[in-house]
């Protein structure tokens, strides 16, 4: 067998599998972006380019419009849950995406269906220390209008949801498994957890005296700007304290604040280490659950 | 076949456009004599050809259109090799394989997948778009499927997707110019 010709074919079978599932979504002005019929009834796509909350329209694989409506969303990850009524069209076929390994071959697709082809370049995003195991940096196109849409492996199954991320240059996957565990959790009780302690923070730089005289190996760290009242961080916190780290992991920036507060980590009680009038404090907090926006 | 022995194929009926050694594009030795290349490619009534072994000839444009983008060039003495092209149905996701002189780099391969077949924009004309890295010196070459087959001429790259005119245009255009041209 030609195995280029083989190649061409399992790819082409690949693409046509994993586009039963695909739809467009209009949820934001001019190019619509990219959805997958995750589980029937429920559409997921990239939380970014769902502007509205509601009217919002999506197409299926047939050609067919339909109206939808938000069910929640992950701005953490960049997820979105729509409810649809998806009629004849089949939910997606997903894939192992643990499997999923550096150098895999990929494909990415946006509605009509569009196809992007490469490879996973790593796992985790942009830097290391970032790089929980959610998320999949690819070497492949996002084009526009990809966002939402399914990371495909060589077999057609579907191991999870592209997004060119809030800053919209990226090229990321979402693992199916952690998108499986946000539907669920929205299937079960209705709305998408998420973790919060109440704080906003900007980065900054630790002047260098001070770093020498407290030992501290990171020079930068994020600093308290806002505290939300009744919050988790209202607890301990006050403004203008530089937090340090959290449980030991350095806080050099709030992405990395972020990245600690993870849906399964609600509940739990954290060391929060600030610097206070230039003194180190160990704050202790609990992680808490965002409440719902008001409407 | 693999992609090499696809870019050798290809390689043998992939001519350059060259005007004081400088190259100007790609152009295709659709039949014995006959290339085809862009119209952008090819703006003046004369051009020197350069095949991959080195032979060259003058041609001269017989036909031109500016909104398809196509020409054509009578070039005797150019030789035999014609392409072989494929105007039947592509699949979204098949691979292809562009060869050209990106940016003066002579006979260079790349390889991606179709992206989709349609116009850009509803209405207007069909292309073949391709996930499929191109750079200026690609214009006017060949867009082969994974068999080798020619399946469209190289024209622009838009958004980072690479457009080509499919061969059943460049069929039609090549056909009614060479028999206008006897």
């Amino acid at each position: 067998m030609d195995r280029l010709l083989a190649l061409s074919d399992e790819l082409a079978a690949a693409v046509e599998r994993a586009g039963r599932a695909l739809y467009a979504i209009h949820a934001r002005p001019r190019v619509p972006s990219s959805g997958v019929h995750w589980r029937t009834g429920f559409i997921v796509t990239a939380n970014h380019t769902v502007h509205a909350d509601e009217e919002l329209t999506v197409t299926g694989p047939d050609g067919r419009s339909a109206s939808a409506t938000l069910v929640g969303r992950d701005p953490t990850l960049d997820l979105a849950v729509l409810k649809v009524d998806a009629g004849d069209v089949p939910p997606a076929e997903l894939g192992d995406s643990d499997a999923v390994r550096v150098g895999h071959m990929v494909l990415a697709l946006g509605a009509g269906p569009r196809a992007s082809w490469g490879v996973v370049s790593a796992v985790g995003a942009v830097e290391p220390r970032r790089g929980d195991n959610d998320l999949l940096s690819l070497d492949l196109t996002l084009y526009a209008g990809f966002s939402g849409g399914p990371l495909v492996d060589a077999r057609g199954l579907v191991v999870g949801i592209t997004t060119s991320g809030i800053s919209r240059h990226l090229q990321l996957g979402i693992r199916a498994k952690v998108v499986d565990r946000i539907v669920d959790q929205l299937v079960r009780h209705g709305r998408i957890p998420q973790a919060y302690l109440g704080v906003s923070t900007q980065r900054v730089r630790i002047p260098e005296p001070l770093r020498q005289r407290l030992h501290l190996a990171q020079q930068a760290a994020s600093i308290v700007v806002e505290i939300q009242a009744g919050s988790p961080a209202a607890a301990g916190l006050l403004i203008g304290d530089v937090i340090l780290s959290v449980d030991g992991a350095p806080i050099a920036d709030p992405l990395d604040l972020r990245g600690v507060l993870r849906v399964e980590r609600i509940g739990q009680r954290i060391t929060v280490k600030v610097l206070r009038a230039e003194q180190v404090h160990d704050v202790p907090l609990t992680i808490g659950e965002r409440p719902a926006r008001p409407r | 076949m693999d992609f090499t022995s696809v870019a050798a194929n290809l390689r043998q009926v992939t001519v350059e456009l060259i005007h004081d050694e400088r190259i100007l594009g790609s152009g295709i030795a659709w039949a014995p004599d006959w290339v085809v290349t862009n119209a952008h490619v090819a703006s003046g009534v004369h051009a020197m050809l350069r095949r991959a072994d080195g032979r060259q000839a003058r041609g001269h444009v017989v036909a031109k259109d500016l909104e398809a983008d196509l020409a054509l060039l009578s070039v005797p003495g150019l030789g035999a090799a014609a392409a072989v092209a494929y105007q039947g149905e592509l699949r979204v996701g098949s691979l292809v394989v562009a060869m050209g002189h990106p940016l003066g780099v002579r006979g260079a391969v790349t390889a991606g997948i179709v992206h989709a077949v349609g116009p850009l924009l509803p209405g207007g004309r069909t292309w073949i778009q391709a996930d499929l890295a191109l750079a200026p010196g690609n214009s006017g070459g060949p867009l082969a499927d994974a068999r080798g087959r020619i399946v469209g001429v190289n024209a622009m790259i838009t958004g980072g997707l690479a457009l080509a005119i499919p061969a059943t245009d460049v069929m039609r255009f090549a056909r009614g110019a060479m028999m206008s041209s006897k």
